[in-house]
């Protein structure tokens, strides 16, 4: 399992971290945090290079290593890496570019397997879908962006399942909403949410919604399949079926105290660009995290 | 996750949502195509204005790579049967690519000596430890500089001294701390305005001289430039700094603690190496080259003699040279260049010149400060938004063309190219800044645009009261 976690900032991406590392660890699964910085015109790429070699030689550090420093200093307090290596301090030496405007540092996990730190310059969506094609992540790890268009691009085109931390409060109480259908995402939608509900020590709600009576043959088998898996797993849940539009139903009934996990439409990529799709739209309209199981 | 057929087309599809523009000009081009040929344009002249369309598109909208457009210019050159390709060859290399490439490769060797903490000590000691004095300090070093060596070396030398200074004076440092803003637009100002001061300042200037000179209309030397722009940058220096101040004013107007250390972490660094001392010999070579031999020889090929000296001394090595080069940038001011002289070799320029003119003359009947205002102002915004070189070289052909003065009209508008002030692409140095994550987008706006508006006028006045009295 592995799970890429983008951050931007102390001051926005807090929340983002811990709850991605609660994640990871329940998973206990590979994880890189990445920060991907502005990116560089074209016409200045070399020239930028030049000057963040002077700052290194002053021993300046180049923008985004603070935000790294940040995320480090965020997994040694809460023990997520080797002691050893909270003991070195940030290894800021190590931070080499390997190539395609990423440059890494390793570090040894404790709960979870190795963390990587990460970070990358050019267009954020560009930079997420290429890091998930090239290392073959599993969950992508974001915090809500001011412009939900971007977070509706990234969904629709990233090639693994991606959480999205909308409004999310560490007071709250909350509780899973289980999104169950017949679609091919359902029961790997499934198996994660006991696992995120044992992260959070959450208990979980399954929604079956139809719009007709035509498919709700389908979606009560995945429904008992669901309660069987969840039972077998010591996971207190309730179910409900609705009869509507998901679109509307979902958001409504999430309002802001739910972690929503509903598997990716199946729809086909030519009609999903050019008139969305459920898990889209759900998307669009949810006030709280969300998690798009594909 | 997709399967593969749907990764395939998800991939597809993802790359027609980021190519939206390249779709686009795609079609504008087929379009103009096949539009009828303008009365007073020749066919070839119809055919090198969809390469202006298309280049001009994909430039400001980065959807392809910059060398992927320049191969396109050149590529589309000979399909289009615009030229032969010995003939595209021909007009694609000249002396101010040369220069271009010599002064890219100069400025590598420069910044590689590591004499930027030299540079510090210098500032410091000439501003003290008033913080509108070292601001107005960072301005005149960046503008003097960068009229010799170039606007994105002397940013790339500076830029660590200042965030040293800003380390130092124990601000936190945001994009919303003033004290960041004011001494980084000081330098990206300062580099800006300080580029038009001499033919090596910008790869601009030399595209300039070479149309002048291609097209037999004036033969400028690195000494007449000097004689036309530096007074203009003189000027601006003690303007540029008020307004950064005034827009930028700082809690902080003493930075004592900052230079006194900077100061000591200066001198660690002990005084200048012979390697060091060589570099600036080599260099202080180059510029008397650029000034006693370029008539002769030319600009570029000092700027490479410089080159060969750098490396013959093992000053710096190839590989470093080689790595650090924006090569796609050489060739795309190849093409642009080639372009250029394709739009006034098949007479595109002259027709957009003089459908500028026949559309103005309905309302005024003396054109020269029409013209003139028409070159500066559509260069100025240009250079706003894609590279100026490339700025000038497309436009140059054109506001040769325009009947007023060539000298004045070649002069103000590679000047006019400089005032890169308004955004962040606009020039590399503007980009260098705002990679610190301490500016903000809109800061560019905010104090640039009175120095646009203050740098236009001053143009003007030069322009019509002082270079006339050169001619």
């Amino acid at each position: 399992m592995k799970i890429l976690i983008a951050i931007s900032s102390k001051k926005h991406s807090s929340k983002t971290l811990d709850v991605g590392m609660r994640v990871a660890k329940a998973f206990s699964a590979k994880t890189t945090i990445v920060d991907v910085g502005d990116k560089i015109n074209q016409f200045s790429v070399k020239e930028v290079g030049i000057a963040q070699e002077r700052m290194e030689s002053w021993d300046l550090d180049r923008p985004g290593v603070d935000v790294l420093e940040w995320a480090f200093d965020f997994l040694s307090k809460n023990n997520f890496i080797e002691k050893k290596e909270i003991d070195a301090g940030f290894p800021k030496n190590t931070l080499i570019e390997r190539g395609g405007r990423r440059s890494e540092v390793f570090l040894k996990g404790t709960v979870c397997d190795d963390v990587s730190l990460i970070l990358r310059n050019g267009e954020i969506i560009e930079e997420l879908i290429s890091e998930v094609q090239k290392q073959v992540y599993d969950v992508t790890i974001i915090g809500k962006s001011q412009n939900s268009k971007k977070d509706y691009e990234l969904t629709q085109y990233i090639d693994s399942s991606i959480f999205i931390v909308n409004n999310y409060d560490a007071s709250r109480d909350y509780k899973v909403l289980l999104v169950v259908d017949d679609s091919p995402g359902t029961k790997k939608a499934i198996k994660y949410s006991v696992r995120i509900a044992q992260a959070f020590n959450i208990g979980i709600e399954i929604i079956t919604i139809s719009k007709n009576d035509e498919s709700q043959e389908n979606y009560k088998f995945a429904t008992e399949w669901a309660a069987k898996f969840l039972r077998r797993n010591n996971i207190s849940f309730s179910s409900s079926f609705e009869m509507g539009n998901p679109i509307d139903i979902i958001p409504e009934k999430a309002g802001k105290s739910h972690i929503v996990i509903m598997g990716s439409s199946s729809r086909n990529p030519l009609k999903t660009f050019f008139r969305g799709n459920k898990s889209l739209n759900v998307l669009k309209k949810t006030q709280c995290p969300i998690l798009i199981v594909k | 996750m997709f399967g593969p057929s749907n990764q395939l087309l998800n991939n597809l599809l993802f790359w027609v949502s980021r190519k939206k523009w390249l779709i686009t000009t795609f079609f504008i081009s087929i379009s103009i195509f096949y539009l009828p040929t303008p009365e007073g344009l020749t066919a070839e002249g119809h055919r090198t204005l969809i390469i202006v369309v298309t280049a001009l598109i994909l430039i400001i909208s980065e959807s392809i790579p910059i060398p992927a457009v320049a191969l396109l210019i050149l590529i589309m050159e000979v399909v289009l049967g615009i030229d032969t390709p010995n003939g595209v060859a021909s007009t694609f290399m000249s002396d101010a690519v040369f220069f271009i490439m010599g002064s890219l490769m100069l400025a590598v060797a420069i910044v590689h000596q590591g004499l930027d903490k030299h540079l510090a000590l210098m500032i410091v000691r000439l501003t003290g430890n008033k913080t509108w004095k070292i601001s107005f300090g960072f301005v005149g070093v960046s503008a003097i500089m960068s009229s010799f060596i170039g606007e994105h070396t002397v940013a790339a030398m500076m830029l660590p001294v200042a965030l040293s200074l800003l380390k130092n004076s124990g601000i936190s440092l945001d994009r919303s701390s003033k004290i960041s803003t004011l001494l980084l637009f000081s330098i990206a100002y300062g580099c800006a305005l300080g580029s038009i001061g001499t033919p090596s300042g910008g790869g601009r200037n030399a595209i300039m001289i070479g149309y002048l000179s291609e097209f037999g209309l004036a033969n400028i030397s690195y000494l007449d430039w000097m004689k036309y722009a530096y007074p203009m940058l003189l000027i601006e220096i003690p303007l540029a700094a008020t307004i950064l101040w005034y827009t930028f004013t700082p809690e902080k107007k003493i930075m004592d603690s900052a230079v006194r250390k900077l100061k000591v972490d200066v001198a660690k660094s002990g005084p200048l190496n012979s390697d060091q001392k060589l570099s600036i010999i080599v260099f202080t070579f180059v510029f008397i080259g650029w000034i006693f031999l370029s008539p002769k020889i030319g600009l570029g090929i000092v700027a490479l003699s410089g080159v060969f000296l750098y490396l013959s001394f093992r000053l710096i090595e190839w590989n470093d040279i080689a790595s650090r080069m924006n090569w796609g940038i050489v060739i795309l001011f190849g093409s642009a260049i080639s372009l250029g002289i394709q739009m006034k070799d098949t007479g595109a320029a002259n027709w957009l010149a003089q459908s500028f003119l026949d559309f103005f003359q309905l309302f005024v009947t003396d054109m020269t400060v029409v013209s003139w205002f028409f070159s500066v102002v559509l260069c100025s915004v240009m250079t706003n938004l894609l590279s100026n070189a490339a700025t000038v070289a497309v436009l140059g052909p054109i506001v040769l063309d325009l009947g007023v003065d060539p000298i004045i009209m070649g002069m103000a508008t590679s000047v006019a190219s400089a005032f890169a002030y308004l955004t962040i692409v606009a020039s590399p140095t503007c980009m260098i800044i705002h990679s610190t994550g301490l500016v903000k987008s809109r800061d560019y706006f905010k104090a640039g645009w009175k120095l646009f508006i203050v740098s236009i006028v001053l143009l003007f006045l030069i322009s019509f009261i002082y270079w006339p009295i050169l001619s």
